[in-house]
């Protein structure tokens, strides 16, 4: 049986695990000094310069994806109720939502042209009489962002509220409770696990953001790492750095990722 | 009260309503792209931007369905015994492996392809072919159809398997006459996923594809970066997206929607 | 048509055993019950039998054939399950085809053969139907007739009704009696319904707690139930706990509970003997009061007066709670005399013969 498993363990191994360890290693070289004819310079290096240099890039990296993330639950919390326990169109609610999916690319290119002085969101700032808004910057990056991992927190919050019994509600509503007891009493409290775990995973997915800071940011959210990592990496081949912008990054979405899965019960079941 | 104006009207009102608002600012984005691909030099009507498609776009679009193509093919060949390993076996450490196999999910686009495009580099020696690209592209995506696959096999009550053996089919004979067209959907589903995520992906293949290679996605990648916001360029964006829906709607329209529960789309 | 034997089958699950050392002879064109409460390892046993499972000890001899290590396929078995599996995505006549075509018979000898099958569960023509297209009864004909279109060695059923409406059972069950008869196949049966098993089978398996317990036709089990597990678990019973007082000519007395009572039992026992003693409620009359004083004359040997606790009418009968002696008993009463009982607290005589004893477990 574990033959029928073997091929995707493989593909797994190969160019997943493999490729991980190695840029561990890599992590450890000094600049490109893998390369050199030398052989490679092992030093901590350039861990050190993470925090010295580059500690302002990973701020900005967790500050961009919990913000997200945050967005996203006080969006999404009521979005995902409604849909749960009010909506009877659900499937034309999932084909909108698979729009972010096709990739923040087009979602962070398509709000350029709505920040665009003359664009849709542009004149309409204008309208409210604001002048020449600074629209390029941390808002945008974050609305962004929280606009393409926002089907995973409706996912999470969702499932976890299909499982509550609504009479549950009747019940505290019968029993006097006000709506907003009943939010805070009885389906937060129901929910948690799903909200930690949509929580945690928007957060893991947007740390790894690339098109939205360097379309929408300013030079501050462009200091974020997958973007950085991009540039040290494939630009200036100094493949120490960037493999350890690239540790630092996998460390953020790996921690978080972690505590996701454990709240939400895997898809195999018992 | 008023019937027409109860507070519980009023809150349905508004339920339906917040619902609306957030599936507009879903396709914002979308509208403002094809706003401006539908827009002509001096601000009028035009569709002369989409003309632009059909120039050397179509050799991106050849590339990115070839890889798409072949990268859906490896995976439904890696995907389906995995499944049937992971839910009609049991053994311990299967919640693990399970986890183990969809980690990739959760890997950064960025970091899996520094990694891969160094270990290409410097172990596989895959950087000049367009199969390190499929790779790269298979790691990444390959969850995605494991995970709809894996939910429809244990959705599939074991009885049909035991009916057929029991009726003298063999093992081969089960798969291919009861258990694969039983969790068509799913293994449909799952192809749709992948699809749309690689068909869409630029950001592993700016790392490790080959110079040769220009895939859709990448090129109006490279256009948003160096020629900044041209309405040929939107044009492109929507005809991707376009694409991706059509797949999307083909899907339903064989399927519904319930068969994408467990995945990225509820 | 083959005969089954069971030899020493053992089936354990970590620390449960399911099946435990269980020998069972099964003749050609026999139609065998095992009847038993849920969890008692029917459905276990029986796919052993199948080859959906490996038994973890014991052997199975289909004729002279071991077949205890062969695959389901190779066994040529015919399974009915408890839902009709039909496959969903295949017509009525695809289905029922379906154990011929993987056996790669030729396509018109196939499509003969299921409409016999077809014709001999009564649903010619549903052919081009699919499965949700039916009722959940003609779902399981159907599943009848797949089975059977591969001429199979045996046929076994785990609880093929147990999903159907009642009125449904009832004429399905005799259907497959039918069936059974007709094409002379050998049927094992699993079941937790005693009405169905009673109607049905040629002999009766009860099992529990993964043993058998007795095997014998319906009259056997029901008049002689060989262990306290038996009587409690056919039919109704009030059970007594005693001790044989004095054995003469056949004719045991027995203390218990309060009562004496006598019985002419099947096996033999000796005073001092602790036993169980079971009384059915529908073997217990009711007497008139002037059916007085001399008990051997009206024809029971064990007569006594009570108090007439409760009586409920269940419609066809009715039944009543008898105190005798701080003793309550039931008694089943039906025809005209459940309709004139309503006195409550009064007093009633009660007569009975048939007693079965079972030596105490130890
Ligand atoms: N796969 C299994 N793993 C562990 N225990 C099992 C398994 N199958 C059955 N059992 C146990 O074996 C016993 C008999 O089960 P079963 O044969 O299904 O009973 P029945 O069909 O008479 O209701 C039960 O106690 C059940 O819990
Ligand atoms: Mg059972």
């Amino acid at each position: 049986m574990l033959l029928l498993v073997l091929p995707a363990i493989a593909i797994v191994v190969l160019f997943l695990y493999y490729p991980l360890l190695f840029i561990v290693q890599m992590s450890l070289t000094e600049g490109s000094s893998y390369l050199s004819p030398a052989g490679p310079i092992y030093t901590l290096q350039n861990y050190a310069e993470m925090v010295s240099r580059y500690l302002p890039n990973v701020l900005v990296t967790i500050e961009l994806a919990a913000l997200a993330a945050i967005v996203d639950l006080i969006f999404g919390f009521p979005f995902a109720y409604i849909l749960v326990r009010k909506v009877r169109y659900r499937n034309l609610v999932r084909s909108f939502m698979v729009f972010p999916m096709f990739g923040a690319l087009y979602i962070a290119f398509g709000m350029r042209f709505l920040l665009l002085p003359g664009g849709w969101v542009y004149n309409l700032l204008k309208s409210f009489g604001i002048q020449n808004p600074q629209l390029y910057g941390l808002p945008s990056v974050v609305f962004a962002m929280a606009l393409f991992a926002f089907p995973f927190m409706v996912l999470n919050i969702g499932t976890a509220l299909s499982n509550i019994d609504p009479t549950l509600e009747e019940a505290a509503a019968c029993l006097g409770a006000h709506p907003l007891q009943t939010l805070q009493r009885v389906l937060l409290p129901l929910s948690r696990a799903g909200i930690v775990a949509g929580l945690m995973l928007v957060f893991g997915w947007s740390v790894g953001a690339f098109a939205e800071p360097l379309l929408l940011g300013s030079i501050n959210e462009q200091r974020s790492l997958a973007w950085t990592l991009y540039q040290r990496g494939v630009v200036q081949t100094d493949y120490g750095l960037s493999t350890t912008m690239g540790i630092v990054l996998l460390i953020l979405a790996f921690a978080v990722t972690y505590v996701a899965l454990r709240q939400s019960k895997g898809v195999l079941g018992e | 009260m008023n019937r027409l104006l109860s507070t519980r009207r009023l809150t349905d009102i508004a339920s339906h309503a917040y619902i609306w608002l957030l599936l507009l600012l879903f396709v914002m984005p979308f509208a403002a792209l094809v706003n401006y691909s539908l827009t002509g030099p001096r601000g009028e009507f035009a569709l002369q931007n989409f003309a632009y498609v059909f120039g050397s776009f179509t050799e991106n679009l050849g590339w990115s369905f070839r890889i798409s193509l072949l990268t859906l093919l490896i995976n439904l060949a890696i995907s389906l015994p995995a499944a049937y390993g992971l839910v009609r076996y049991n053994y311990p450490g299967k919640h693990l492996l399970f986890a183990f196999l969809s980690l990739p999910l959760y890997v950064p686009a960025a970091v899996l392809g520094i990694a891969l495009v160094l270990t290409f580099n410097f172990t596989y020696r895959l950087t000049t072919s367009e199969w390190g690209l499929v790779l790269a592209m298979v790691v990444g995506s390959f969850p995605l159809m494991l995970t709809p696959t894996v939910v429809a096999l244990k959705d599939l009550p074991i009885v049909f398997e035991e009916a057929a053996q029991c009726l003298g089919a063999s093992k081969w004979q089960t798969y291919w006459r009861v258990v694969f067209p039983l969790i068509g959907p799913g293994i449909g589903a799952g192809m749709l996923l992948c699809f749309i995520i690689v068909f869409n992906e630029y950001l592993v293949t700016l790392f490790v594809k080959p110079t040769f290679i220009t895939t859709a996605p990448v090129r109006v990648f490279n256009l948003v970066r160096t020629a900044g916001l041209l309405p040929t360029t939107a044009a492109l964006a929507v005809v991707m997206q376009v694409i991706s829906f059509l797949a999307v709607l083909l899907f339903f329209r064989i399927y519904g929607t319930r068969y994408l529960k467990g995945t990225y789309l509820l | 048509m083959s005969s089954v034997r069971l030899d020493g089958i053992t089936k354990r699950y970590g620390h449960t055993l399911a099946v435990e050392d269980i020998s069972l002879n099964i003749a050609e064109r026999e139609f065998v019950t095992l009847l038993g409460p849920s969890g008692c390892g029917k459905t276990t046993l029986l796919r052993i039998i199948a080859g959906l499972i490996e038994p973890t000890a014991g052997r199975i001899y289909f004729d002279q054939q071991d077949v205890t290590y062969l695959s389901p396929r190779a066994r040529n078995i015919g399974f009915v399950f408890q839902q009709p599996a039909l496959f969903p995505h295949l017509s009525v006549a695809d289905n029922v085809g379906f154990g011929l075509s993987v056996k790669g018979v030729r396509k018109d000898v196939i499509a003969k053969r299921v409409e016999d099958m077809l014709a001999l569960v009564g649903l010619s023509g549903y052919g081009k139907r699919m499965p949700a297209q039916l009722s959940g009864g003609q779902q399981q004909r159907v599943a009848l007739a797949r089975v059977l279109a591969t001429d199979p060695r045996v046929l076994l059923f785990d609880e093929p009704l147990s999903a159907l409406d009642r009125n449904l059972r009832e004429t399905l069950k005799y259907s497959i009696l039918d069936l059974q008869r007709k094409t002379g196949k050998t049927a094992i049966y699993v079941t937790h319904d005693q009405t169905e098993a009673f109607a049905i089978s040629d002999r009766i398996v009860v099992m529990n707690a993964g043993r058998i317990e007795q095997i014998g036709t319906q009259m056997d089990i029901y008049l002689h139930p060989a262990t306290p597990f038996v009587a409690e678990f056919i039919g109704a019973n009030n059970s007594l706990s005693g001790v044989v007082t004095s054995v003469q000519e056949g004719e045991v007395t027995v203390d218990a509970d309060g009562l004496r009572i006598h019985c002419r039992p099947h096996s033999a026992f000796r005073e001092g003997d602790a036993v169980l003693g079971y009384i059915r409620p529908e073997n217990i009359a009711l007497l008139n009061d002037k059916d007085d004083h001399d008990v051997h004359h009206i024809g029971y040997i064990n007569v006594f007066d009570g108090v007439l606790d409760r009586v409920i009418f269940e419609g066809a009968t009715a039944q009543v709670r008898v105190n005798v002696n701080g003793r309550e008993l039931r008694v089943d009463v039906s025809g005209a005399q459940r309709l004139t009982l309503s006195r409550r607290g009064g007093r009633v005589r009660i007569g009975f013969n048939d007693v079965t004893l079972i030596p105490k477990p130890a």
